[in-house]
């Protein structure tokens, strides 16, 4: 199985990860990361003598195509096959996470070199979680959700977005009881990817990326709570939820919408014990970028599945990192009389979609310019264009308002959808590209 | 608290502040001492927060 540690090998062999080597302030880690092309390496962090850190690993989607070893192109269907061929983790009797154990008053935060990310952040934040948490009825979930620094043993956690842990954490707060979770840190993106995918409550997220890896995940038992945690992991804080409720400040935070979002009510997190590495790396996931396009290859991949279901075939998907690889999908499709708004109907059926484009299959839909000629020359507004009024929105995106609802209120969206395929009743004829007259006969190097 | 912490009390008195104002107040002061002074304010339990995220002292 291939591990964080790995796919930093892969990143460097690709000449995609820059070494930084001289000591860099935590405060400072994040505004340096978004200056480099490539991933960062800190090889020095100044006063954490024994920290490095590595930021932005998958925020391109090359960088995330060679952590999931496809082209560009195939991050939907390489998803879908982990999906479809889930390999249960295998518990091993150790793992170099727990190389070091720090229990009890030992536990101590200020001992990770949290960075401070964002201008509005409302402190340093751990991004790159992949938190564990376990219901007595439904089990294991595995999911990633930030965690803002608040004391030496405390922080602030996310549970304000439907999820399963925040179930599970509602299931133990009716009870009055503490939910204990694992929050592993410097896990492959395989790991991540599982985490953000919705899976079905019964589903174990780790043999999802069991299936994408080709093997199992390797897991070791937690010191001080009933969870397991991948074995290679960089870092593990184990402890609890506390049982108070959403009654806490979090945030703001950077947004996967690159927007700043609001101070939320949260629970918190109470660490009993830091395992990690003997030289460990903190990773920092960079915002928002590599948030979105962790996202990509699961909206992407139910875009895939939403087209079939509605009986559409379709040649390629993408979720452009302008719409935060969440918000906006396009697709080409082999298509039929009338599949063009099915299409549409389809796409705009997942999730958060507010924004869906379909093309033919002649048009390349990763090259901005052939998608904008398709639409130019496609589209006629009155009959190609759907907007449908009401359907549920997300409180992060502005344009919905969600602030002028009060509290508790769900906002509502319009989701637009463009169908730029060729029109019924145009011949294709109509769309013939010019050709150059000998293109394949002289060749300009030969008059240079 | 240290006095750090308590610096830092004075100055959110003063006036609300973003996280990272604090943290661009005391620009010397090593992370880890930041983290743990910020700890202790934390755990006084005087912070409030305004609307727009700043915090000032609530009592």
């Amino acid at each position: 199985m291939s591990g964080f540690r790995e796919f930093l090998g892969s990143l460097e062999a690709a000449g995609e990860l820059k070494h930084v080597k001289k000591p860099v302030d935590p405060r400072h880690l994040s505004a340096l990361a978004a200056q480099a092309k490539e991933a960062t390496f800190f090889e020095s962090i100044a006063g954490y003598p024994e920290w490095r850190v590595a930021a932005a690993l998958v925020s391109t989607r090359k960088r995330l195509a060679l952590a999931m070893g496809c082209s560009e192109r195939d991050i939907a269907p390489r998803f879908e096959q982990g999906i479809r061929s889930p390999i249960d983790a295998r518990l091993v009797k150790d793992g170099p996470c727990q190389e070091v154990v720090w229990e009890g008053d030992r536990a101590d935060l200020t001992s990770i070199p949290i960075p401070l990310m964002h201008v509005k952040d409302g402190g340093p934040y751990i991004s790159a979680t992949l938190v564990v948490s376990k219901d007595p009825e439904y089990g294991r979930n595995v999911g990633s959700y930030r965690m803002m620094y608040r004391r030496p043993r405390e922080t602030g956690i996310d549970l304000v977005s439907p999820s399963d842990m925040r179930l599970y954490y509602q299931r133990a707060l009716d009870e009055k009881r503490p939910l204990p979770i694992a929050v592993a840190i410097g896990v492959h993106p395989y790991e991540m990817l599982a985490a953000s995918y919705k899976a079905p409550i019964d589903v174990d997220e780790f043999a999802i990326a069991g299936g994408l890896h080709g093997s199992p995940v390797e897991l070791v038992k937690c010191r001080t709570v009933d969870l397991e945690v991948p074995a290679d992991a960089e870092l593990v804080l184990e402890g609890e939820l506390s049982p108070i409720g959403w009654t806490t400040d979090e945030g703001p935070f950077g947004e996967f919408s690159h927007i700043t979002g609001d101070v939320k009510w949260n629970p918190v997190f109470r660490v009993t014990c830091i395992t990690h590495r003997r030289d460990p790396i903190f990773y920092m996931l960079q915002m928002p970028w590599e948030n979105d396009w962790l996202a990509a290859p699961v909206i992407e991949a139910a875009g895939l599945q939403a087209l079939r279901v509605a009986s559409v075939q379709p040649v390629a998907i993408r979720a452009p990192i302008g719409g935060c690889c969440y918000w906006t999908l396009i697709a080409s499709i082999k298509k039929r009389p009338g599949e063009g708004k099915n299409a549409l109907l389809a796409m705009l059926s997942v999730a958060e979609v507010k924004l869906a484009i379909v093309t033919d299959d002649d048009i390349n839909i990763y090259d901005p310019d052939e998608l904008d000629w398709a639409m130019t020359f496609r589209v006629q507004a009155d009959h190609d264009v759907l907007v449908i009024p009401g359907a549920r929105g997300k409180h992060i995106d502005p344009s919905v308002k969600a602030w002028a609802l009060g509290k508790g209120g769900l906002p509502t969206t319009a989701k637009l959808g463009i169908d730029a395929t060729i029109p019924e009743g145009v011949p294709k004829s109509q769309y013939e590209r010019i050709r150059y007259f000998a293109k394949d006969d002289v060749r300009l190097e030969d008059y240079l | 608290m240290s006095p750090l912490a308590v610096r830092m009390v004075d100055e959110l008195r003063a006036t609300p502040r973003y996280f990272a104002e604090v943290v661009e107040a005391h620009p010397d002061v090593a992370w880890r001492d930041f983290l743990k002074a910020w700890g202790e304010v934390r755990a006084a339990g005087v912070l409030g927060r305004e609307d727009d995220g700043r915090y000032h002292i609530a009592s």
